[in-house]
């Protein structure tokens, strides 16, 4: 490829990032492409970047290679972050064992891969299933008595949670790594950049799983029923709203959405430990925060920017800064805008 | 001393059970009867009260969730070690080192993140604790992800214990002094004690300071006690244990913590005897304790703080005769306002130019224009919504202005912070009652005499007659205000117990216990029946008198404002319809429309 094409088509990109920002109200508001509006930003920039380094005659392959690989992660944090979103939004909780729900995933799939021989979809329903069950569980055993409890009794019992399960883990799945058989082999190449399929599969089935979420959250009664509690929990109630089964809604999905991340985790990096998900729980967490806590898409935008520039960082530094990316970010966030990058700015009434 | 009821019961037998206790162990080890083993656990024990009893200064006392006490562990771990291995220092050297540099790394942190509050607090201070984490594992000096191999090996019990008490006792004699009742004000209610003078983000950075200066010294004994230290002792988890002792001992509660530090660190030992489900256990307990006693294992705070004060009161007056009926030394001045040094009495206390202020594009007060002459009596009217309140919240600093001025005895004090505003002399009470809602009553009004109180947390860990003198003279002079607000029955009653005409009268004794010059009184007769109402207009005007006040208030009972106040002020709309006399204002026109109504006029 040539400079000149490069530097074209660079502009062609920009403009075209320049026209989705400008239109940003209109996909963010009522199109089913709401919460694609971030991954495709994503992707955007990462071309972008991509031809202005053909176009500067640098090494384009190495970032473009890294930052692809990090929309798989950043999807995967997405996917877990909405999870910590959600449960945020409707009962102002820190869900600490959500990242451990994950792992329960990662495990259903990987059995129901093994053990009952399904394929990728199959299983990842069942996953998606089992961690629906026992977030549900989670909520109803532990946190639904604590619900008027103050905040950090309810944070204290995420913490227990988060450790029982993990340790639970332990005793019933071994603390040996269980290895993923792999399901998508093979690459393709596009623009000189070689891409995992697995990769590919990861970043379309977390789009599709958004654009689920999007249509369960904004078309269906549930789903209105979660924004409302959300925003008033009492007012909801007293519209004849069942909090009960709309905190065990939220749950549930936000659960399932974890269970399908510990699958897509498993098919990438196909390693799985009871121990998985405490830092990619904390960092899903730190990702919702970045994003804006308690709102939908922030989630899907605060999950991309740590999966890229996690691996970035990896790529260009040393992987032993990788973990320090994320709260560095979150740091800064929290100083700059404590709200969050779509967080909007409140104020306590004296 | 008069204590809160929940307060004296069952003092005498934790200091005795600890004492005993104490005594019990430090003879077993000195005779040899425990086996090496359990005198190493018995450090750990000792390590967790420092690390559990500091954490409960930012968590319990000053309400800061902060989860991320390991990070500050390792600062002082890691001090001790490098010292330790590279110049040969002693322990105390190494100890004290520690203790410097987690105090420095917790105010580098605190000052940025101590502005967040609750789940993000906690957020910043877990993120903050990884990236301690992360550098340590980056540098050369720290040995990386390896660590430090080769820390002089010090364990011994008779050191870990002589550190923990000695930390106990300093973060005790901090929590019981006036710079301790301004951190629990923190916790009670921020705004509340911002208002009353307590430079809230000087103490919060203080409280977490000290809470990360004493991690670092449990940090320190750790180092010694292992004489091998990785990054990976000082992960999220070992946060996660410490919160978890602070929570199970009961937030708040110093002795709770120490408490379920032994048990926590003993627990474990026990469950070996069922080592394989341990770590299953361990959590489930944890659960379990929070859904059947959410505010931990000892219950509230009240039992154990008063425990030992009282007990060390009962101490001193079987030494100390008749101390207890001194009277308040004559040299301290009774309460009276400021001396009124250099200020011109003919010139307003108070003038407010051009005010006004913006939300979003809501323009909630404009151009507001007022002067108060010293001595006056003034009113503040206007239907809902006119920016009454909002009014308030500008000339005590907690909306800054977007526009004007606003001079206070002739300085200008816009812009300043509220704990500001109330040192120059503005004390308020709120339209939504603002106690401090778990302390007693006197301790309400002994936490605003934060401004008066003249000594340091150094004198306060010395216990100097200064100290002594001034705490029985604060003591006194709440009792006298209280005396003043007929409230003197109510003293050791917990604020959030008081009928709410009561509620409103409290906070009249707390602005006043900070010593204004001014006073503004937000809807102070909301809620009162007519013969409190009655009551409350011979107050105001009996404080004003006695104390040289000048008195703002916004209130809605036409018939209390119209017999109290000499002068009025009308806003509606963010805007002044009207100023003048109380007749002057019942015959206003635009008034009478706006608020008044023809009844009235």
């Amino acid at each position: 490829m040539s400079r000149v094409v490069a530097l074209v088509l660079l502009c062609l990109v920009v403009a075209l990032f320049a026209l989705l920002r400008k239109y940003r109200a209109v996909v963010v508001s009522n199109t089913a492409f709401k919460y694609s509006y971030y991954p495709a930003s994503a992707l955007l920039v990462i071309l972008a970047v991509n031809f202005l380094l053909v176009a500067l005659g640098a090494d384009r392959l190495f970032f473009v290679q890294q930052a692809v690989y990090g929309l798989s992660l950043g999807s995967v944090y997405a996917l877990i972050a909405l999870g910590y979103t959600m449960v945020y939004g409707v009962i102002k909780l820190i869900n600490f064992a959500h990242g451990d729900i994950y792992m329960v995933g990662a495990y259903a799939g990987y059995y129901a891969v093994t053990a009952l021989n399904l394929s990728f979809v199959p299983a990842l329903v069942v996953a998606m299933a089992v961690s629906a069950v026992t977030g549900v569980l989670v909520e109803r055993i532990a946190y639904k008595p604590l619900r008027d409890s103050p905040r950090i009794t309810l944070l204290i019992t995420a913490i227990g949670m988060s450790l029982l399960l993990e340790n639970l883990g332990q005793k019933v799945f071994t603390s040996t790594p269980r290895t993923y058989p792999s399901m998508f082999t093979g690459s393709y190449n596009v623009f000189g950049v070689s891409v995992d399929l697995s990769r590919i599969i990861v970043f379309v089935v977390t789009i599709l799983l958004m654009l689920a979420l999007q249509y369960f959250v904004t078309y269906t009664k549930p789903g209105r029923a979660m924004r409302a509690v959300s925003q008033d929990r009492d007012a909801a109630r007293l519209m004849g709203i069942d909090i009960d089964r709309v905190i065990a809604a939220t749950f549930a999905v936000g659960s399932a959405l974890a269970g399908a991340a510990g699958v897509l985790v498993g098919i990438v990096f196909p390693q799985i430990r009871p121990t998985m998900g405490v830092m990619p729980g904390l960092k899903a967490f730190v990702a919702a925060v970045i994003g804006g806590i308690g709102i939908i898409p922030g989630a899907m935008l605060g999950g991309m920017i740590i999966g890229v520039s996690e691996n970035l960082v990896t790529a260009y530094i040393s992987s032993s800064w990788r973990d320090a990316i994320a709260f560095g970010f979150l740091i800064l966030i929290l100083l700059a805008k404590p709200t969050g990058i779509l967080g909007k700015h409140t104020r306590e009434k004296v | 001393m008069r204590r809160h009821p929940n307060q004296l019961r069952g003092s005498a037998i934790w200091i005795a059970v600890g004492a005993v206790a104490l005594v019990v162990v430090n003879i077993l080890v000195a005779t040899g009867s425990l086996d090496s083993y359990y005198t190493s656990v018995l450090g750990v024990v000792g390590i967790n009260i420092i690390l559990t009893t500091s954490l409960n200064l930012i968590n319990g006392i000053t309400g800061q969730l902060s989860i991320g006490h390991a990070g500050f562990m390792a600062v002082g771990a890691y001090t001790a070690g490098i010292l330790s291995m590279h110049f040969q220092t002693p322990l105390v050297v190494n100890i004290l080192a520690a203790f410097a540099a987690a105090a420095i790394v917790g105010v580098l942190i605190g000052l940025p993140t101590l502005r967040l509050r609750g789940d993000y607090l906690a957020i910043a201070t877990l993120g903050f604790g990884e990236i301690i984490r992360v550098v340590i594992q980056n540098l050369k000096i720290t040995g990386g992800a390896f660590g430090l191999i080769g820390i002089e090996w010090i364990d011994n019990f008779f050191y870990i214990e002589i550190v923990a008490i000695v930390s106990v006792i300093i973060i005790w004699r901090i929590v019981n002094s006036a710079p301790g009742r301004a951190l629990v004000a923190i916790r009670e209610d921020e705004i509340a004690a911002e208002t009353m003078g307590i430079n809230t983000t000087a103490y919060k950075v203080m409280a977490f300071a000290i809470g990360s200066a004493f991690a670092g010294v449990a940090g320190a004994l750790f180092a010694h006690r292992m004489a091998f230290i990785s990054p990976s002792d000082f992960t999220f988890l070992k946060s996660i244990d410490v919160l978890v002792m602070v929570v199970l001992g009961g937030l708040g509660s110093l002795t709770g913590a120490i408490i379920s530090a032994v048990s926590l660190s003993l627990l474990p030992e026990f469950l070996r005897v069922i080592d394989e489900w341990r770590m299953v256990i361990y959590p489930l307990l944890l659960v379990v304790v929070m859904l059947f006693r959410p505010q931990g294992l000892l219950g509230t705070k009240e039992v154990h703080f008063g425990a030992i004060s009282a007990a060390l009161q009962r101490l001193k007056s079987l030494f100390v005769k008749g101390e207890e009926h001194l009277e308040p030394a004559s040299d301290l001045p009774a309460i009276a306002t400021r001396e009124a040094d250099g200020v011109n009495t003919d010139e307003p206390i108070l003038e407010v130019r051009g005010l006004s202020i913006y939300f979003g594009g809501l323009k909630a007060v404009s151009d507001l224009n007022m002067t108060l002459q010293r001595g006056a009596l003034h009113g503040l009217i206007g239907p809902n919504g006119a920016g009454k309140t909002t009014v308030f919240n500008m000339i005590t600093g907690l909306h800054p202005p977007s526009e004007g001025e606003i001079l206070f005895e002739g300085k200008r004090i816009d812009g300043k912070p509220p704990h500001a505003v109330t040192a120059a002399g503005i004390a308020r009470t709120f339209q939504n009652i603002r106690l401090f809602k778990d302390l007693t009553v006197l301790d309400n009004v002994k936490t605003a005499f934060h401004l008066s109180t003249g000594y340091g947390v150094g004198s306060a860990l010395a216990y100097t007659p200064s100290y002594v003198a001034k705490e029985r003279w604060i003591d006194s002079e709440a009792r006298r205000l209280l005396e003043i607000l007929n409230l003197q029955d109510r003293s050791m009653e917990l604020a959030r117990n008081l009928p709410y005409g009561e509620q409103r009268r409290l906070e009249i004794a707390r602005a006043l216990a900070t010593r204004p010059s001014l006073l503004l009184l937000d809807e102070p007769a909301a809620g009162m029946n007519p013969q409190e109402t009655a009551d409350l207009m011979d107050l105001i005007r009996r404080i004003r008198d006695e104390f040289d006040l000048t008195i703002l208030l916004i209130e809605h009972d036409m018939s209390l404002v119209m017999q109290l106040c000499e002068r009025i002020t009308v806003l509606d709309y963010g805007m002044t319809i009207f100023e003048g006399t109380p007749d002057e204002v019942k015959r206003n026109p635009r008034v009478i429309e706006a608020y008044l109504g023809e009844e009235a006029g």
